[in-house]
């Protein structure tokens, strides 16, 4: 038949109806007419006529069916038919809207984070080839610890699975030139690097091999929002030359949009790249003895090889450099990590935790739904009866209660991604600087595709019971007994049911956001070892061209700490290297010489901070043994160091530190041997990456041991920091108006910043359990509400004979506390299997913390009973009277 | 109700109305009560069947169907035999043959 006709049919359904309805009554009237020609009656004959058809409306049904293709217009019919339903209780309709509406739209919130950051392929050729290679050693605990130049450069020439390497690191230039100077984070890479990635600049041919090359180095690639800034999009900035740290350089692309190349571990500035120059290695380079750990590389593997194969060879590798260069190679390996993995793995978990949180309230508001379309459908089982009665099948009636299910789940899904828009923008808004990148988190396809689906799959999930209970109810025993029919019982069991899953749920989520909370102020507990508050830090980079002699590097500094100092509102300043929270600090190995002598590898590791004047006191950490540095040794090289409490607990617990003499291998091997320094204090320790990584051993030098022309200036004020950070910009332009402050920030900030992740994550935790516990509160509140509705004939029946309020309170809230214990019982043992997810998140908490799990349950049987206890007392108010009227 | 009630063998109602259009465009009371009568009121076409029955005839494209005044002036619709439909018939009137052949040496064998 065709297809076409019908639907052409469909169309013009109307017409069809009346031609059809004309059709048979013109037989009916011929048929009444004979009828009355053979000599009956004309009542007869009408009567005749029309009960030789029977059911005229089902055969019109049966005939259209013929005309249309039915299901498609039935469909539409109990669309329709559903639409009116909802209008007609409009109570019931906006609140299984809203439930439905809050649990689409924070898995469709959700799951746009985990679409940008874990699903969708990273902006890069065949990403998945894509991996990070970094070394680790069995003494460090850290698996992604950078590469030295000489190890990259015999990984190059010894591996056969990467098709091709780069190497990458950060520094902070000063870019000078058409505007006020500016700190900018330069990735200096290998030629080969946008080639490895599969990336073209728009603009610009980019690198060249031969960039690679000494004396061709001088060309540089910016980065698309540097450009846009600093350059207003200039289209004509490929052959133009700007400045950096002095030098001039060409630039030869601009990076695409998407290009958002940041890997966190590893990098020096602890910040997003701005602008890439090729690197071309010294000669110093291919030096194992004299070379450090720090760059970052990434490979391209092969066609055909896997992660895995890479990590063998480059096993094998590391063990023959271990061989070859034991002092600067023992017990160091290789580390193969997927791009992927490097890029999502802190995420992964926390946002795994989240997504399985918000499935769990989207099935909390499911169960909520269907256990008010459950209560509904008890009243209206005489209408279904009635309907099974003439002639509507079981799949007809099931069919049109599902359209309902999925009416209400369309609404809600439609003010779901609503939500869900403003609900991203307000997550992102809310998220931590640098957790997330703002611009790859969208409403795509892929999400859209997801809300229709996650709404699909909820209408007919909570859909599905109550229509197919009504849909097999007995008619004769519903029709008889007035509408409390035979269904009413195996609903009333799928409603406890529903509430006990909901407070299971509900408990799962709780004891989630409870761990969380406990972990997070378990972290704020923890003293950073110094005091944060009113503290200012930014950072200055003295040009090699302009202050590469020592002496006028501490010079610039000492005088720049001693104008900031007499600032109103200053109490203290001073500066250090690598200050805590603000990145990564540089570590090295320490001979103590009253120690046996040992190959470089095996050595102690401590961080080396570079300290100025006044550093120790400005931040508040203690002397806890000696002395600090006096006024000769923060001038010139006097070759002493403060150590750390945890220095001395770890490698010097058997003897009094003060006055021993340790080697630090943080200049060239030979001056550094040449110049052990001697101990002369103790100081407490400070978390330098976090509150949640235990403080690390650290030697400190003064500024002159080692002088660098990169330091954080610290800046301990009396009033609002940051008040302060223009006039601190004016006495810096009158030493130098080409220097720029880079990472301004408090101290306040940064410690927020390092805790902004689990900040997050317990934030978003927190709000989802807190609408479970509210959506399950709303379902048992409703479930014994009903049943008090339900049974106000019994009540009314007990308290005339006599029951006492407490009597009819405890039989009410009986059933409210069974199902409460039930639930909160059945939850505490899915939240103890399921809460080691939740283990890589947590700071000292255990997984399965007691007080925690019993905390939560508490909290959750009490909300639940108080949210029987409304309906409950309403009971005890039943009049006796009006109650046996019912009915 | 005391009229021989035979209900059709499923498939033969199409094969009984196509045969009766081949008389002439007619409508559906007519169809019936030619059926009927021809049959010495043997064969009753239930009405609950008839009308879906044509409908499906009308969409294969056997029979075509259009309005017009019926004898006493009634409006009517009346069905009309399609050359597909004459193929139709020819091809379920050999079915029939066929079965009825097949039917009556089982009877005569047994």
């Amino acid at each position: 038949m065709s297809l076409i006709a019908r639907l052409r049919s469909m169309l013009r359904r109307e017409r069809l109806d009346r031609e059809l309805g004309d059709e048979l009554r013109s037989h009916i009237e011929m048929r009444a007419a004979d009828n009355l020609a053979a000599g009956m009656t004309s009542e007869e004959a009408g009567y005749d006529a029309q009960k030789r058809f029977g059911n005229t409306t089902l055969l019109k049904e049966d005939t259209r069916t013929i005309d249309i293709i039915s299901w498609v217009d039935e469909c539409v019919r109990d669309f329709r038919y559903a639409l009116r339903m909802l209008q007609r209780s409009p109570g019931f309709t906006t609140v299984a809207v809203l439930t439905l509406a809050l649990g689409i739209g924070a898995n469709t919130a959700i799951f746009s984070v985990v679409n940008s950051v874990l699903i969708r392929p990273l902006p890069y050729h065949d990403p998945d080839n894509l991996v990070m290679v970094w070394e680790s050693s069995s003494q460090h605990p850290n698996p992604h610890n950078t590469v030295s130049p000489p190890n990259f450069l015999d990984w190059q020439t010894r591996n056969t699975v990467f098709s091709s390497m780069a190497f990458i690191f950060d520094e902070r230039e000063n870019l000078t030139g058409n505007r006020e100077p500016e700190e900018v984070v330069v990735q200096a890479v290998s030629a080969n690097f946008f080639s490895l990635l599969g990336v073209n600049p728009i603009l610009g041919p980019g690198f060249a091999p031969e960039n690679g090359q000494p004396g061709h180095d001088n060309v540089v690639i910016l980065g698309y929002g540097l450009w846009k800034e600093r350059f207003a999009g200039d289209l004509a900035i490929v052959g133009k030359s700007i400045l950096l740290n002095g030098h001039p350089q060409t630039v030869v692309g601009v990076t695409p949009q998407n290009f958002n190349w940041f890997i966190k571990d590893g990098s020096l500035t602890g910040a997003k790249p701005q602008v890439w120059s090729p690197f071309v290695f010294p000669q110093a380079f291919h030096d194992h003895k004299q070379m450090g750990r720090f760059m970052t590389v990434a490979a391209r593997l092969r066609p055909g090889v896997t992660a895995s194969q890479a990590q063998s060879e480059m096993s094998a590798i590391a063990a023959q450099l271990e061989q070859e260069y034991p002092d600067s190679d023992g017990h160091w390996g290789v580390n193969v990590v997927s791009l992927r993995d490097q890029i999502s793995g802190d995420l992964r978990p926390a946002l795994l935790v989240l997504f399985g949180a918000v499935a769990f309230v989207l099935m909390i508001a499911c169960a909520n739904v269907s256990s008010l379309l459950l209560a509904r459908a008890a009243s209206r089982e005489r209408e279904m009866a009635i309907r099974t009665a003439i002639g509507a099948s079981r799949w007809r009636i099931a069919r049109q209660l599902l359209m309902e299910s999925l009416l209400l789940a369309l609404i809600g899904g439609g003010i779901g991604v609503a939500l869900a828009v403003w609900g991203t923008n307000a997550l992102l808004a809310a998220s931590p600087r640098n957790l997330l990148d703002l611009h790859a988190i969208s409403m795509d396809l892929p999400v859209l595709g997801f809300a229709i689906a996650a709404t699909l799959v909820a209408g007919l999930l909570f859909g599905f019971l109550p229509s197919y209970i009504s849909s097999h109810s007995r008619i004769s025993e519903t029709l008889k007994e007035g509408g409390r029919g035979s269904s009413a019982n195996r609903r009333a069991f799928a409603r406890n049911a529903f509430v006990v899953a909901q407070l299971g749920l509900a408990l799962v989520l709780l004891a989630g956001s409870g761990l969380l909370i406990r972990s997070f102020v378990r972290l704020i507990g923890v003293d950073p070892g110094f005091n944060a508050n009113h503290l200012l830090t930014f950072k200055i980079t003295l040009p090699q061209s302009k202050y590469g002699k020592d002496l006028s590097c501490i010079a610039f500094f000492q005088q720049l700490l001693a104008r900031i100092r007499v600032i109103p509102g200053v109490r203290s300043a001073s500066m250090e290297s690598f200050p805590p929270l603000t990145g990564l600090g540089a570590a090295t190995g320490v001979h103590i010489l009253s120690q046996p002598q040992q190959s470089l590898g095996d050595l102690p590791v401590a961080n080396v901070g570079v300290v100025g004047q006044d550093y120790f006191s400005t931040m508040n950490i203690p002397l806890r043994a000696g002395r600090l540095f006096n006024a000769q040794e923060l001038a010139q090289e006097k070759h002493v160091t403060v150590i750390s409490q945890a220095f001395a607990d770890k490698y010097l617990r058997a003897v009094n530190p003060l006055g021993q003499k340790a080697v630090i291998y943080m200049k060239s091997d030979a001056e550094a041997e040449s110049q052990p320094s001697e101990i002369i204090g103790v100081v407490g320790d400070v978390h330098q990456i976090g509150l949640d990584t235990a403080p690390e051993p650290t030697v400190y030098w003064p500024h002159p041991e080692l002088v660098m022309s990169g330091m954080t200036i610290l800046v301990r004020t009396s009033t609002d920091p940051l008040a302060l950070v223009s006039t601190i910009r004016n006495e810096l332009q009158q030493m130098d108006p080409e220097l720029p402050t880079a990472a301004v920030a408090t101290m306040d900030q940064l410690l927020a910043d390092s805790l902004s992740r689990s900040r997050f994550t317990m934030l978003l935790l927190g709000i989802f359990s807190v609408v479970a516990l509210v959506l399950a509160s709303v379902g048992i509140y409703g479930l014994i509400a009903y049943s008090v509705a339900q049974r106000t004939q019994e009540l009314g029946i007990r308290i005339a004979l006599g029951a006492q309020r407490r009597d009819v309170l405890r039989l009410v809230l009986a059933q409210g506390t069974r199902l409460t214990l039930l639930g909160v019982a059945i939850g505490v043992l899915a939240a103890l299997a399921l809460s080691r997810l939740l283990a890589t998140l947590l700071f000292a908490v255990s997984a399965t913390d007691p007080l925690t799990f019993a905390g939560v349950a508490a909290l959750l049987a009490i909300v639940a009973l108080g949210a029987c206890f409304i309906p409950a007392r309403r009971a005890t108010c039943v009049d006796p009277i009006v109650a046996l009227r019912y009915e | 109700m005391n009229k021989p009630k035979n209900d059709l063998l499923q498939g033969t109602l199409a094969l009984l109305v196509l045969k009766t259009l081949t008389r002439g465009p007619m409508h559906g009371y007519g169809i019936t009560l030619h059926i009927q009568s021809v049959s010495k009121e043997f064969l009753r076409v239930e009405e609950g069947s008839l009308y879906p029955a044509l409908h499906r005839m009308e969409q294969d494209g056997w029979v075509s169907a259009e309005w017009g005044a019926s004898q006493n002036k009634r409006r009517a619709r009346y069905y009309r035999l399609t050359s597909s439909g004459r193929k139709q018939l020819a091809e379920e009137e050999k079915n029939w043959e066929r079965l009825t052949k097949s039917v009556a040496q089982v009877l005569q064998f047994a």
